[in-house]
């Protein structure tokens, strides 16, 4: 679920208390540079088309030119520079009492968990700009239709193995 | 053909002698099949006969079926099957060979099939659900052998799967397993013609009317008789012939009267004719490890729904059939039920008594009328209203732009509203035990019968219009598809949903 909404709460620092309040630990702080390469990657194409709309379009009819350029690159900054880290602070986890809890979003906030022994199997996957980070997504599966796959993202490499080790062990390998 | 000379290595695990062919009767309804397929060639005669070579038209028609006997044969030839000792091989494929290894422990379920032409023949299709992802096509198929071996097979597999696999305590069933071990077999639920014919009635559908109406275009020009049972003008020139145009004319009525009625034939015949179709004699039985249901009037499916795998039961109704007291039972399980369903209607069309006995063998209990529901927030009607201001909001434009029938969506907008409002009274859940219930709708009223134990993972949602009002809606991860949507529980205070959560998740630590 991303959240494109500017969701403001009430106190600047609700974001952390959110999974502080839940119990949850946040994901790697690094994990808001995944977000906003990722989010830049996504908005330039879009700021870029908007610009040539503007220079072929928009100033041969005569209209006002330069506004449609100015508010995407505006809009794109303020995307790019403000969301992705509220966006990150807005997951949580937690690992334990053997059960993996993931959290995210605030307009639409999901708490899931999944018990280990409900695992079928597990993938930690790296992205490329993850990878500058260090960092990497773990997806658990379940054999549920509705959630079949968890993911978490922003750990960091090394804990994202000690979780799959962990949940690993409690894997049932047969469960007819 | 080069390819028939290479034979693959031959499997270590099966002797030579094991390998058995396909029913040759299969090679019969290869033939059968080839009417249909040869639609495919006639495009190509087409163009013969437009090019003027009419006199190539018989000997092309004749070498595309001789090409396809001859590669049905050959397909026939190259296919056989081996039933190991704890495994089933299959060898398929004329030039493309495929050899598949499936080990029974993998099979799920089994099952036989029979159409129309195989029943003559005395052979069945069996089909191995292997829960592979890839779904129904990914499923091996011996199509097909002589019945009396499709049930041998079958019983081969469940016997070795009632020796190999050992009772996990964590199933649904587990209970009921241990309370009514492996008797014979015996009938749960059958329905006799006089039930099929009061749940066809029930069954009334306008569905089939798409098809007479578009027959009755096509073939308006056909038939000899020039006439449109939809058109009420043909009733009038019936009435016509009689003498009646007087009478008609000034009774327009009684043609809008005539086409009602032919409506309402229509839609009782069809929904009594899918009925018998699909459900002639319906019986479940109970096995000594599976509920087994055999229905059909042309096409007869056996399908044998193992009892641990059950996931959830599902009850569903209709406002008007539960006035008579009329349910209809399902059954989420890990195998899917063809290609159609995706859980299994075990009980189409009964009484809740007969349900609760069908319930009983897979360890569910209904909770009792007198146990109090909890009711979810009534802002779950929330979506019906927007829709609703939708269709005013669209009907006040379309008039304001001069469109009158504008009016319709303005006029249905309550409708909408009122029926979200009712139908949000009903969303309710209970707490039975291990089990929790869930129950929704107004005019397809439904009950959700959801074991703790079934839950693979649990999902607590809230949104910027939940969380002021302090509420989280519960959503479960349950194996096996249902046709009926995902099951949750929406707008329930948050403490409540939590600890439900807790509960639900603790009864899954013990295990």
């Amino acid at each position: 679920m991303t959240e494109t909404i500017a969701a403001h709460p009430i106190d600047p620092f609700a974001a952390d208390a959110l999974n502080a309040g839940e119990g949850l630990d946040p994901v790697d702080p690094a994990y808001s540079h995944v977000l906003r390469i990722a989010t830049l990657l996504k908005a330039l194409p879009v700021a870029i088309a908007a610009t040539l709309v503007d220079m072929l379009a928009i100033r041969p009819e005569g209209g006002p030119y330069g506004l449609l350029t100015v508010a995407a690159w505006l809009l794109g900054t303020i995307i790019v520079v403000t969301f992705p880290s509220r966006r990150a602070q807005r997951w949580g986890f937690k690992i334990g009492d053997g059960q993996l809890r993931v959290a995210r979003g605030w307009l639409f906030r999901v708490d899931t968990i999944v018990p280990f022994v409900r695992v079928q199997h597990i993938d930690v996957g790296q992205g490329p700009i993850e990878r500058w980070f260090g960092l990497s997504h773990l997806v658990v599966h379940t054999s549920g239709t509705h959630n079949s796959t968890v993911t978490l993202p922003g750990l960091h490499s090394d804990l994202a193995a000690a979780m799959r080790e962990t949940i690993r062990r409690h894997i049932q390998t047969d469960f007819a | 053909m080069n390819e028939a000379a290479a034979a693959l290595p031959a499997d270590d695990a099966v002797a030579e002698t094991d390998w058995q062919r396909l029913h040759p009767a299969t090679l019969l309804l290869a033939i059968v099949k080839l009417g249909p397929r040869s639609v495919n060639f006639l495009p190509a005669l087409a163009a013969i006969g437009i090019a003027g070579k009419w006199i190539y038209v018989i000997p092309a028609l004749g070498l595309f079926l001789l090409l396809s006997l001859v590669f049905a044969w050959l397909a026939w030839l190259r296919f056989r099957f081996a039933v190991g000792a704890d495994e089933i091989v299959i060898e398929s494929g004329v030039l493309a060979r495929q050899h598949r290894t499936i080990p029974f422990d993998r099979i799920q379920d089994v099952s036989i099939e029979q159409g129309l032409v195989a029943r003559a023949l005395g052979i069945a299709t069996v089909g191995f659900e292997t829960g592979a992802g890839g779904g129904k096509k990914d499923d091996a198929r011996l199509d097909a052998i002589g019945l009396g071996a499709a049930q041998a097979l079958r019983a081969t597999i469940r016997a070795h799967r009632g020796t190999a696999v050992p009772v996990v305590a964590t199933g649904a069933g587990g209970g009921a397993e241990a309370a009514a071990p492996a008797t014979e077999d015996r009938l749960l639920f059958a329905m006799s013609p006089k039930r099929l014919l009061v749940a066809g009635l029930f069954n009334f559908s306008l569905a089939a009317l798409a098809v007479v109406g578009a027959a009755m275009q096509l073939f308006d020009n056909v038939l000899p008789f020039d006439f449109n049972i939809f058109n009420p003008l043909d009733w009038i020139d019936i009435a016509e012939q009689y003498g009646l145009d007087q009478w008609v004319v000034a009774h327009r009525w009684v043609a809008g009267v005539g086409a009602a009625i032919s409506l309402l034939f229509i839609g009782f015949a069809s929904g009594i004719a899918m009925t018998f179709l699909a459900n002639w004699d319906f019986r479940l039985t109970r096995e000594p490890r599976a509920l087994r249901r055999t229905r059909g009037l042309t096409t007869r499916t056996d399908v044998a729904l193992p009892v641990r795998r059950v996931q959830a039961a599902i009850i569903v109704t209709g406002w008007l059939r539960r006035r008579f007291g009329w349910h209809e039972l399902r059954l989420q399980s890990l195998a899917s039920d063809g290609e159609k369903e995706k859980d299994h209607q075990v009980v189409p069309f009964g009484r809740l008594d007969e349900i609760d006995a069908v319930l009983a063998e897979i360890g569910i209990a209904r909770p009792g009328a007198d146990r109090p529901w909890a009711h979810s927030h009534r802002i779950v009607a929330l979506g019906g209203f927007v829709g609703a201001g939708i269709a005013a909001l669209g009907g006040v434009i379309a008039l304001a732009v001069g469109q009158p029938t504008g009016w319709i969506p303005l006029a249905i907008a309550p409708l909408i509203a009122a029926g979200a409002w009712i139908s949000a009274h009903f969303h309710g859940w209970a707490e039975v035990g291990e089990m929790v219930a869930i129950r929704s709708g107004w005019i397809k009223p439904k009950t959700t019968l959801l074991p703790f134990a079934s839950v693979q993972s649990v999902d607590l949602a809230t949104d910027f219009i939940l969380r002021p009002l302090g509420l989280a809606t519960l959503r479960f991860g349950v194996p096996g598809g249902s046709a009926l949507g995902s099951h949750e529980i929406p707008a329930i205070p948050l403490d409540i949903a939590k600890a439900l959560r807790a509960r639900i998740l603790g009864e899954r630590g013990v295990a």
